[in-house]
């Protein structure tokens, strides 16, 4: 399948997409059951998905949790919005920093719209992340690069030990 | 410091107008006027994008010749999609995940059709 696509489409909007080799059940079950979640949503290397309560119907409350190596966790808490089976969900979404410092993430809730669609056995997921403003937006881009400057380290790490 | 420039940057390319000034500038240096008559929009509305992309780091404009011509800063540019790459090596390492997972999961489906 072709790398996922990162956009920017508005000053507080980042979209990204991906197509998998797989109908849209298999898709929507991997998106939605707690036990397959966490094999696939670790984050980033060396995190695993200790916690992952999710809700799918509209009201409903999720509570998803890293965990790095070192007992550092952070998490996201929200509410189902919308859930169409096998063809969409949005929640809101609230940055919990637990006890990692990636910088504020803004107080206001994020709206995450995920759209599931398939054709021919290939299922396209996008993924929109719309945060209440720009300040937000623009502190959680500084957490995603400090998270990424965070991952090249450790795969030095990985180099130098070798 | 640096990242308040890179958040000014985001917030500078989120305009497509101004998008659309980086993308022209990648082919060249232009002026003033060279943009107002390519975009159709009057010589303040090109001014003031081209004072957010100033200030954003992504363009320069020269001192020294009189149509102050506006060059593209490709080291400002980079560090964007710099940090879209490191977003995107997050998500896609996420991806690859679920596609073992799912390529699994259609493997048990086809060795239990009526599960």
């Amino acid at each position: 399948m072709k790398p996922a696509e990162v956009s920017t489409p508005s000053d507080r909007e980042v979209l990204v997409k991906r197509s998998f080799d797989a109908p849209v059940n298999l898709v929507w079950q991997a998106y939605t059951e707690p036990a397959l979640m966490r094999r696939w949503l670790t984050a980033m290397p060396g995190w695993s998905m200790p916690v992952c309560e999710m809700a799918t119907h509209v009201g409903g409350k999720y509570r998803w949790r890293w965990r790095d190596e070192n007992g550092q966790e952070f998490g996201f808490t929200g509410e189902m919005l919308e859930v169409a089976l096998h063809s969409k969900i949005v929640h809101t979404q609230i940055y919990d920093p637990g006890d990692c410092d990636f910088g504020s993430m803004g107080g206001e809730p994020s709206i995450i719209t995920v759209t599931f669609n398939e054709t021919n056995g290939i299922t396209n997921v996008a993924t929109s992340i719309k945060y209440a403003s720009k300040a937000d937006r623009d502190a959680a881009m500084s957490t995603g690069m400090t998270d990424g400057m965070e991952m090249s380290y450790q795969s030095l790490d990985g180099v130098l030990a070798g | 410091m640096w990242m308040n420039r890179l958040d000014q940057a985001f917030a500078a390319l989120a305009d497509p107008t101004r998008r659309g000034i980086v993308v022209h500038l990648a082919r060249g240096e232009a002026s003033v006027s060279d943009l107002v008559s390519l975009f159709s929009l009057t010589q303040p509305t090109i001014s003031s994008h081209l004072k957010v992309l100033e200030s954003a780091g992504l363009i320069s404009r020269s001192r020294v010749a009189q149509l102050r011509p506006c060059k593209l800063e490709t080291e400002q540019l980079k560090a964007v999609t710099d940090w879209l790459e490191k977003l995107q090596e997050i998500w896609e390492g996420n991806y690859q995940r679920l596609d073992a997972l799912l390529a699994e999961l259609k493997q048990a489906q086809k060795e239990e059709p009526n599960k």
